[in-house]
């Protein structure tokens, strides 16, 4: 439904992205994701068709956005991230005037405003005007709008931003609701959302795609699993003891979180955590050891890699992890 | 054309529900009514044929309030108030094309432009009362100053347009068309007052001063009840000038 091809933008000097590619196919809900500047809205904004890209192709449902725009965008319902709705008009009246823009045809158009209202669950401030709706009301009239003419394609910039955790949760099962009919394609910055709701995630970030997988796909792709112990031993010699074990990467560097020391002043017990091989399991092996030395333990834990520190490492560059190539069905 | 239509409908309606329009209309019929009553009493004391009557009719100052400010307090919000909201993002990534939004908001600012002359038409007819006019009221002539009227005003609106659409600031847009304005009605004159010792040589240089004069068409053609395809060419293109410059500035996003 929708294909980038090697897309670039700048902006003067800046480049805003670098070159990416990627596919979307139906029925998936894709979740973009990057930090702050990373070029999100500019990718979806070249999708849109609101300005072309420097150089690069991108197909929305089939139709070229630089040729053919207003086919493209016939097929897409657009949130933009700050909804800006006119004010003087009622909820409804705008829900009208939106649908008739888009070509929803007369007689289609009430019944059309009314599926939209109850989607994006504004039925309760149809007949306010849109300047005196709250700011979650808001997101969800430009939900309704992009919802209106039934596009196949949905492309949401930042759905939740600036909604409170109550509104946020509800705007996520929306999202989850409307994949059932829609092929989505939206941005975030934040995580737990995009991770949530996607079947599939892209990594962007300084205007390249980083990643590109299933939540699970990239799990498997970050490396970080650790080994932690909590145990009546000096924090030395409990770091030389699960050092020596088969699979402990006593060498490597820890990730910056790892915890390590002791777990209270003048507590014999102590803490570390230490990086582990991948596929290597060394739980029992530290726990026979620790009992042999006759240490108590309190934890013992193989942690596992979050999508969290995935994203940070692919964001802040430690390990750039190769885009998966990703074939549409 | 069905966006245009749209687009003229949403328009009319923000304009009729917005106060400016209102305050407009009261300012322009208190100041037209009086001025209209003082050209109706020296017609009274001093009668004299009515053949230069729409003339003085439509050259009243209140003309100048419709045709060098009104067109740019109407066109202002355009597109720099969806600029500066962002609401232009939402309205180009719908399945419509940058030309037909132009020209339903400049059609919209024509209609009410329109609008608000109608009204004036009352005023002929009071004028017709036998105590004022020593005749028949020319209909013909007022009539083609309305038309004339209207035209001058397509025109202007355009250009209210155009610089709507190359700010974000209201407040700019509109100043710079009331200069734009008084460049195209002034600057056009005193060239012809500048150079009429060549123009009264040269034929060519007085028909090309004539032409480009745009406040001569509405003075000597349309006022004297002259509708001739020319001067509604000479206004249309200048409309449709401002107009392909308006798309143009707002497709200019895509060469950034």
């Amino acid at each position: 439904m929708i294909r980038v091809d090697n897309l670039v933008k700048r902006f003067g000097q800046t480049t805003a992205v670098a070159g990416i590619s990627f596919a979307v196919a139906k029925g998936e809900v894709v979740g973009f994701l990057g930090p702050n500047g990373a070029g999100k809205t500019t990718t979806l904004r070249v999708l849109t068709c609101f300005h072309p890209a420097t150089s690069g192709k991108a197909q929305v449902a089939g139709y070229d956005v630089f040729e053919q725009p207003v086919e493209a965008r016939r097929h897409l319902g657009y949130l933009p991230e700050n909804v800006p709705i006119y004010g003087d008009l009622r909820v409804e009246e705008y829900l009208h005037y939106r649908a008739a823009l888009k070509g929803v045809p007369r007689r289609q158009r009430r019944a059309a405003v009314a599926m939209a209202m109850e989607r994006a669950d504004v039925l309760d401030v149809r007949r306010k005007l849109v300047a005196h709706v709250s700011r979650g009301y808001r997101q969800r009239v430009g939900l309704a709008d992009a919802l209106v003419a039934r596009p196949p394609i949905l492309v949401l910039d930042e759905p939740t931003t600036g909604l409170d955790p109550i509104q946020r949760r509800r705007m996520k099962a929306l999202v989850r609701e409307l994949a059932q009919e829609h092929t989505i394609l939206f941005s975030s910055h934040i995580l737990s959302e995009v991770q949530d709701v996607s079947t599939r995630i892209l990594v962007i970030h300084q205007g390249t795609l980083r990643a590109d997988g299933t939540p699970e796909a990239l799990l498997r792709q970050s490396r970080g699993r650790r080994l932690v112990v909590t145990a009546a031993l000096p924090e030395a010699e409990l770091r030389a003891l699960l050092g020596g074990l088969d699979g402990v990467l006593a060498d490597a560097v820890p990730p910056a979180a790892a915890r390590s020391g002791p777990v209270a002043e003048g507590d014999r017990f102590a803490t570390v955590e230490l990086p582990v091989a991948e596929n290597a399991d060394p739980r029992d092996a530290a726990f026979a050891a620790l009992r042999a030395r006759g240490a108590a333990v309190r934890e013992l834990q193989l942690r596992l890699p979050t999508l969290e520190e995935f994203f940070l490492q692919v964001t802040e560059g430690v390990e750039a992890v190769p885009a998966e190539e990703h074939q549409p069905a | 054309m069905r966006v245009l239509l749209v687009t003229l409908k949403k328009e009319l309606m923000s304009y009729f529900f917005s106060p400016v329009a209102y305050v407009i209309a009261v300012l322009f019929y208190l100041f037209r009514g009086f001025e209209i009553s003082r050209l109706a009493w020296t017609y009274e004391q001093f009668p004299r044929a009515v053949d230069g009557f729409t003339t003085g009719y439509v050259f009243v100052a209140s003309t100048n309030f419709m045709i060098v400010l009104v067109p740019p307090i109407l066109t202002m919000r355009c597109f720099a108030e969806e600029k500066r909201t962002g609401s232009l993002e939402v309205l180009l990534t719908a399945p419509v094309r940058d030309v037909e939004i132009v020209l339903g908001k400049w059609l919209a600012a024509l209609g009410l432009f329109a609008a608000l002359w109608l009204p004036t038409a009352l005023l002929l007819w009071v004028l017709t009362w036998p105590s004022f006019l020593n005749g028949p009221l020319p209909v013909g002539p007022a009539f083609a100053s309305y038309v004339g009227l209207t035209m001058l005003g397509a025109m202007l609106l355009a250009v209210g347009c155009f610089t709507s659409s190359l700010t974000d600031n209201q407040l700019l847009a509109s100043l710079s068309a009331m200069l734009f304005n008084i460049a195209l009605l002034a600057v056009p004159n005193l060239a012809q007052q500048r150079f009429a010792d060549v123009a009264e040589e040269n034929h060519t240089v007085r028909v090309l001063l004539e032409q480009v004069n745009v406040f001569d068409h509405l003075q000597n053609w349309f006022t004297r009840g002259l509708i001739d395809t020319s001067h509604l060419v000479f206004y249309a293109s200048g409309a449709a000038f401002f107009l392909f410059l308006t798309v143009k500035s707002l497709e200019s996003r895509k060469w950034r």
